[in-house]
């Protein structure tokens, strides 16, 4: 029994308890969900008379809207009455709506009825003072603010991106006009919203208390609808939005870019073309001048021009060769007034005075073999002369081979000189290693006349009678030579002048002008230098051996006083040749070929019609040249 | 003439040639070393006067920093204003309106005069709106600080609301302090008189019930500190535009 009855009391305990339990939380959960009711109470139930919703639109009045509900008879005006109460002081009462709008059911309260920072209650009653809420409406004003939507909205273009493809834009407005925001007793910010056109994808941007926003990243052809609404700051409650401002921009050409660049473009070449107009039309020297510089072409003071082109050597070569008018002095005819810009290039040694003829042969020999003193040159000039050679360079190849000794080409070209026809003694050496050399020419020798051209006053050409083993070379007395069509021809290929010998032999073979060549005593082979300097020269030099234009007699005769001075050298050299006949040996072959010891196997000879007279190179009686290759051992046959 | 004389009249004169060379040199010298410390320490001084601090006495800089000193003070209000409002709105599950029919006592403010509208703040005069804003700030002082201190006790609330609790006691303290010298300022600049009282003895504006608001519980404490503080901030704007309106009202 006992046991029953504790089993019992524990069980009604534990029943008390969980019916306890179950009590308070039924309280617990009717105190938390009577305000969730009160929400839904209104939706689900039949509502009763209700207001909807107080709204102050600037914080200086406010109106309050009911509802009947679903009471259908208090739906006629008047049927339900507003009271509000005032929580300002402790004695406030109830009072009833300042003002009514019964068609809207709106109850009005103006400046003078509004108190902010002051708790509101509002009642709703029925005639016969029937509240029909179970609680009061309250509020305060400040929490029931809903600022109107701002006003003047606008759009202004920012940029476009430079793909094309967006853009961004400035969005603004200005502040609700009922709202004071200028006294400061309301601060709003403002939240724009922003959507493509047709759709209701809104975007809000950041809520934000100035009046301008940028909205970045719109698309470019797409339609965009805004608009904007604002709301008191650190409050709740946002008001209407504004009306929806449309933005779109359509697709532009972007210009803007290539628009300078295609300017730019268009006036550079304008500006090249008028150049080259100008430059056409004015033709004025100096700016032909600067602007395109004349090529250098053969241009020999006195000499005209016409006669320094192709295929005019004869004349050219007469008028070298002094006949005509004296020579190249300094009456020629200047050709060249009209350009100006012509430069001759001046003989910087000497005077063109101090070089008569007689003197010449001394000067020039002198010059020869005093090494430091500076060679005329002129175009015509042998470079052979000179040592200091000069550097400007007029158009023709330089003179300058390297290869050579100097001294030792000095010395040959002292040799020969023509003109120098000592009646000394011929010793006809044999040069041991020296290859024969049938026919010499002489190197251009570059005397000092009245002119720039020198060749005048020398016999040019003279044979190369024998070489004796000192290296000195005898000579026969100068010839006529003839001027011949291949001069040309050879004169181009021996521009080409530092090559070695063999080239300008092989050229040789195919000129009968070239054939000679300056024997080196050392016998480090042939000097094509003489050669090859002549025939740098325009073919108004005379050529080798060739059929230049003969020499003007004149010099020829000077040449016996030169040649006296030379008596000292230990060359022995020919009488020069009174006459212009080729000196009955010697004669012009053509190099066949040139062996491997550098000798020279040439043509048989071709005939010469006058025999030579040589009455004043006794000496010079030369035996009759062997045909074809000369052996230096045949050389001691070949001495008188 | 004597030649000794003169002989010292030549050297006096050599002498006195050299000296003056010297002296001049070193003249010079002189002069250029003292232009350069005076553009030193001019430079130095110019540095400092290009910003020149803006002491009471100095005039040409109050109107500038008077209205400087009002948007700090604005802006720390509203910032005040908006923590209130934060720890009101998760204080409580439910911030519900009708929950303000449930405020069992007046606010402790209540018996301060405030003004409830546009026009009454506006047609107040400075000096009472100044000192009202200050009432204000005082009397909130000491609850705000046992408000946080029971918060950081209780522990139903997160650390985030403590945090929040605690800079908005700190705020007030700072506010009052900010309006304090904006006050300061306007009586130095002769914009209102000397008659705010407030700044003598913050224990004057003490209501004679300053206990009461030991009684008030949590919830109403936010409450009516969300309201006061949504006051200071509106009445600091009202007084800015009155007196400083040029920048951004």
């Amino acid at each position: 029994m006992s046991v029953s009855s504790s089993s019992s009391s524990s069980s009604s305990s534990t029943s008390n308890l969980l019916l306890l339990l179950l009590v308070s939380s039924l309280d617990w959960l009717s105190t938390r969900g009577s305000a969730l009711a009160m929400d839904h109470m209104t939706s689900s139930a039949p509502v009763g008379p209700h207001f909807t919703e107080c709204v102050s639109r600037e914080q200086e009045t406010f109106r309050c809207w009911w509802s009947p509900g679903g009471f259908h008879n208090l739906s006629s005006p008047g049927a339900l009455r507003v009271f509000y109460l005032k929580k300002d002081s402790p004695t406030s009462e109830w009072k009833e709506c300042p003002e009514y709008s019964h068609l809207k059911r709106e109850c009005f309260f103006d400046v003078n009825h509004t108190s902010v920072w002051v708790p509101y209650c509002m009642q709703l009653r029925g005639q016969n003072n029937v509240t029909y809420l179970d609680e009061d409406y309250c509020f305060t004003v400040e929490n029931i603010v809903r600022p109107d939507p701002p006003v003047s909205l606008n759009w202004t273009l920012l940029n476009i991106s430079p793909s094309g493809l967006s853009y961004d834009v400035m969005v603004t407005w200005e502040p609700p006009p009922s709202a004071d925001v200028g006294a400061g007793w309301m601060r709003i910010e403002y939240e724009i919203q922003y959507t493509e056109r047709n759709t209701s994808n809104w975007e809000a941007l950041e809520m934000q208390p100035h009046t301008q926003q940028t909205i970045y990243g719109l698309q470019i052809g797409k339609e965009y609808e805004v608009h904007i609404r604002c709301r008191m700051q650190a409050f709740v409650k946002f008001g209407e939005f504004s009306d929806s401002v449309f933005i779109q921009v359509t697709e532009i050409p972007s210009q803007d870019s290539n628009v300078p660049f295609k300017l730019a473009l268009i006036f550079g070449v304008l500006g090249i073309l008028i150049l080259i107009l100008l430059i056409g039309i004015s033709q004025q020297p100096r700016l032909m001048m600067i602007l395109l510089p004349p090529v250098p072409a053969p241009k020999i003071k006195g000499i005209d021009p016409e006669l320094l082109k192709k295929g005019k050597l004869d004349e050219l070569n007469f008028i070298l060769s002094g006949g005509g008018m004296g020579g190249l002095s300094t009456y020629a005819p200047d050709f060249y007034q009209d350009e100006p810009w012509v430069e001759f290039i001046e003989v910087d040694a000497e005077d063109a005075d101090a070089a008569e003829k007689e003197e010449n042969q001394g000067s020039d020999t002198q010059r020869l073999l005093d090494l430091p003193q500076p060679v005329s040159h002129h175009m015509n000039i042998g470079c052979a002369n000179a040592v200091s050679f000069p550097d400007d360079d007029s158009g023709r190849a330089s003179c300058y081979d390297p290869d050579l000794h100097d001294q030792d080409t000095l010395m040959l070209m002292a040799t020969l000189l023509p003109g120098q026809p000592e009646a000394g003694e011929d010793s006809f050496d044999v040069v041991e290693s020296a290859p024969v050399i049938e026919r010499s020419e002489r190197p251009l020798m570059q005397t000092q006349t009245g002119g720039p051209q020198t060749w005048v006053n020398t016999d040019f050409y003279a044979q190369v009678s024998n070489v004796m083993p000192s290296g000195g070379v005898v000579l026969s007395p100068g010839q006529q030579l003839r001027l011949q069509e291949s001069t040309s021809a050879t004169e181009d290929e021996a521009q080409k002048k530092g090559k070695g010998s063999e080239d300008s032999e092989v050229k040789a073979q195919k000129e009968l002008q070239f054939q000679l060549l300056v024997v080196d005593p050392e016998g480090s082979g042939y000097t094509t230098e003489s050669n090859a300097r002549q025939i740098s020269t325009p073919p108004s030099t005379p050529m080798p051996g060739s059929g230049y234009q003969t020499i003007h007699p004149q010099p020829v005769e000077t040449k016996p006083a030169a040649t006296a001075e030379n008596n000292q050298s230990p060359y022995i050299l020919p009488d020069s040749p009174q006459s212009q006949f080729f000196a009955p040996v010697a004669d012009y072959t053509v190099v066949q070929e040139v062996d491997s010891q550098h000798s020279l196997l040439l043509n048989p000879p071709p005939r010469q019609s006058p025999p030579p007279c040589l009455p004043h190179h006794p000496a010079k009686a030369l035996p009759a040249m062997p045909v074809g290759y000369v052996t230096p051992d045949l050389l001691g046959n070949l001495s008188p | 003439m004597n030649p000794i004389t003169l002989f010292n009249a030549t050297i006096f004169s050599f002498i006195t040639f050299l000296c003056c060379s010297l002296g001049l040199l070193s003249l010079l010298v002189s002069v250029v070393w003292v232009v350069l410390v005076y553009l030193l320490f001019c430079s130095r001084l110019l540095s400092v006067g290009a910003a020149p601090i803006c002491t009471n006495a100095q005039a040409g800089c109050h109107a500038l920093s008077l209205a400087n000193l009002f948007d700090r003070v604005i802006q720390h209000s509203a910032r005040m204003h908006g923590i209130s409002n934060d720890l009101h709105s998760e204080f409580y599950f439910l911030p519900s309106k009708n929950q303000i029919g449930r405020v069992s006592r007046n606010c402790h403010t209540s018996n301060i005069f405030t003004p409830n509208g546009k026009e009454n703040a506006q047609r107040m005069a400075r000096e009472e709106l100044t000192e009202v804003i200050l009432k204000l700030l005082v009397a909130w002082r000491d609850p705000l600080w046992h408000f946080q201190q029971s918060i950081a006790h209780h522990h139903d609330f997160n650390n985030f609301s403590t945090n929040k609790a605690l800079e908005m006691s700190d705020m007030v303290h700072e506010l009052r302090k900010g309006v304090e010298k904006v006050a300061e300022k306007m009586q130095m600049m002769g914009i209102i008189s000397n008659s705010v009282s407030s700044l003598a003895s913050p224990e004057v504006l003490m209501p004679s019930d300053s206990a009461e608001w030991r009684l008030m519980k949590d919830y109403d404490l936010l409450y009516c500190f969300r309201r006061d503080s949504n006051k200071v901030q509106n009445y600091l704007k009202i007084l800015k535009c009155r007196i400083v309106p040029e920048h951004g009202c």
